[in-house]
């Protein structure tokens, strides 16, 4: 059976909390359950069967789904890691599979799931289009859109933010990547871009599609490499074959973004946990809906912890990828961008380091690769780059502020950053927490090791 | 961030912000998230930036 957003389920039963009771996502009901859990430090995947349309009405025949991305542990579970592994070895575990793109495979629409109900007449507000913070400008659907590019035929694919306008229109942010390049050259020949926004799939296929990949590459293949099997693609209604759509999602609305309109768009809770502006964004106009007989709409709890994790995996790997993998950084451990830094800002890079300056060269590496990291520590070896503990005692303990501290001025850092001055310009440091090489230097104190290693705590009745 | 400008509502009072390239001074209406309003700078309550 192809991976889809029920097979996760199916996975994840034992952790999902069931919610039947009626529930109003365009009026911030969902998302206050999933804020009321996370006040309580819990994070459990939140189903919603009994949910309402942009008018108040039972969504008939639709469910919800959110925060599946809000814990590391299903991560693991997305890419079949087992628990104890979910740290370094998942993101070497990603790394692996960002490398092996598998190409995509085209089956009929008899054979899509998507494609049970196709509607050409479509009406978003039949949908039950969640509404996240409470600044948003308007319920949004944060998954991921695709579009293509008209010169090679590549696929892009990214997640962004959608707003709900009317029935058939949204309003469209995307930030200066990849997939406005596409609209813009769209733009240059005066034709609307196609796009579809796919809602409802497996993990692993969001995972896959937020790889940094060079900009001529089909995303398409690199997520079926992340999943671990051809993405299964179908013709869209509005486009054939001209653009395909995911076989197995669970929603596809299919729009055109006109070449040259923008229309005020926003607030919205973005990734650094504060709205990004209200502003004047593309639209888009919805020409068609494919989806299931009983399709589970979803969505990201954006600017929360699911926000923040949703990513990770995609950027920890990328790193170690571009640092050790093809990079010059053999010795590179540990790659860690923690939930502290939103996931994105800070960077902990675990290493052995071997000459002099080698941790600031991996740091200026790192920041490299991703321009949101504003903050690199490099530790030794001995330090777990995972655990936050361990970092900051190597930064008491082994940086010397006037030394080993170095500020980058005037840095490119991302439009909403809350930071950021000007349009783009953050201000980067690098901490290098190793121990020095060039003089001799103090030892970590701990109880003889061998003696450590024979204690049975089960024998003690320390440990059951 | 990116430049914003802080805008009063002025039917329902509340504060949110805005795009400043983008929307200052651009003739724009702008939108209340809060209760659906669409004003013009001239109309808000108050405009900080």
């Amino acid at each position: 059976m192809p991976k889809d957003l029920r097979t996760f389920l199916e996975d994840i039963q034992d952790e999902l909390l069931v919610i039947d009771r009626p529930v109003q996502p365009h009026k911030f009901e969902a998302a206050a359950v999933v804020q009321s859990l996370e006040n309580k430090g819990l994070n459990p995947p939140v189903l919603f069967r009994n949910v309402t349309d942009m008018h108040g009405r039972q969504a008939k025949g639709f469910q919800l789904v959110i925060n599946i991305h809000g814990d590391r542990l299903r991560l693991a579970k997305a890419l079949g890691v087992s628990p104890q592994d979910m740290r370094m070895p998942l993101v070497q575990e990603f790394a692996k599979r960002e490398q092996n793109p598998i190409p995509p495979e085209v089956v009929s629409a008899s054979r899509a799931p998507v494609k049970e109900v196709v509607q050409r007449d479509p009406d978003l507000s039949e949908l039950p289009i969640v509404r996240h913070n409470e600044m948003d400008g308007g319920p949004y659907i944060d998954m991921a859109n695709v579009v293509r590019d008209p010169d090679n035929g590549a696929y892009n694919l990214a997640f962004l933010r959608n707003e709900y306008k009317s029935s058939k229109k949204m309003g469209v942010f995307m930030s200066p990547r990849h997939n406005l390049m596409i609209v813009q050259k769209y733009r240059e020949r005066n034709k609307p871009t196609p796009t579809a926004i796919i809602v409802g799939h497996h993990p692993a296929f969001y995972l896959g599609l937020q790889t940094r990949s060079p900009f001529e590459a089909d995303e398409y293949e690199i997520v079926g490499g992340v999943m671990g099997e051809p993405l299964r693609l179908v013709p869209s209604e509005t486009w054939g074959e001209d653009l395909l759509i995911p076989a197995d999602a669970e929603v596809v609305i299919e729009g055109e973004i006109p070449p040259g309109t923008l229309e005020v768009e926003g607030p919205f809770g973005e990734y650094p946990g504060y709205y990004g502006p209200q502003r004047r964004s593309p639209i888009l106009h919805v020409t068609a809906i494919n989806r299931r007989e009983n399709p589970i709409f979803q969505t990201i709890f954006a600017a929360h912890r699911e926000h923040w994790l949703m990513g990770v995996l995609p950027m920890e790997g990328g790193i170690y990828n571009s640092l050790r993998v093809q990079g010059r950084f053999p010795t590179l451990r540990q790659v860690c961008l923690p939930i502290s830094g939103t996931c994105r800002f800070r960077c902990y890079l675990s290493m052995k380091v071997r000459a002099e300056g080698e941790a600031k060269q991996a740091a200026m590496d790192a920041m490299g690769h991703m321009n949101k990291i504003k903050l690199v520590i490099v530790v030794d070896e001995d330090i777990d780059a995972f655990n936050e503990e361990q970092v900051l005692w190597a930064v008491s303990t082994r940086a010397r502020y006037d030394h080993d501290m170095d500020l980058i001025k005037n840095a490119q850092g991302n439009t909403l950053d809350p930071t950021v001055e000007g349009e783009l310009m953050v201000t980067k440091a690098i901490i290098d927490a190793t121990e020095p090489l060039h003089r001799p230097y103090g030892k970590r104190a701990y109880p003889p090791r061998e003696l450590v290693e024979k204690i049975d705590l089960k024998e003690l009745a320390l440990e059951k | 961030m990116v430049k914003i400008f802080w805008v009063t509502c002025p039917e329902c009072k509340n504060k949110f912000y805005c795009h400043y390239k983008d929307l200052r001074h651009s003739g724009e209406k702008l939108h209340c998230p809060y209760c659906d309003n669409w004003f013009t700078e001239e109309e808000a309550l108050n405009i900080y930036d």
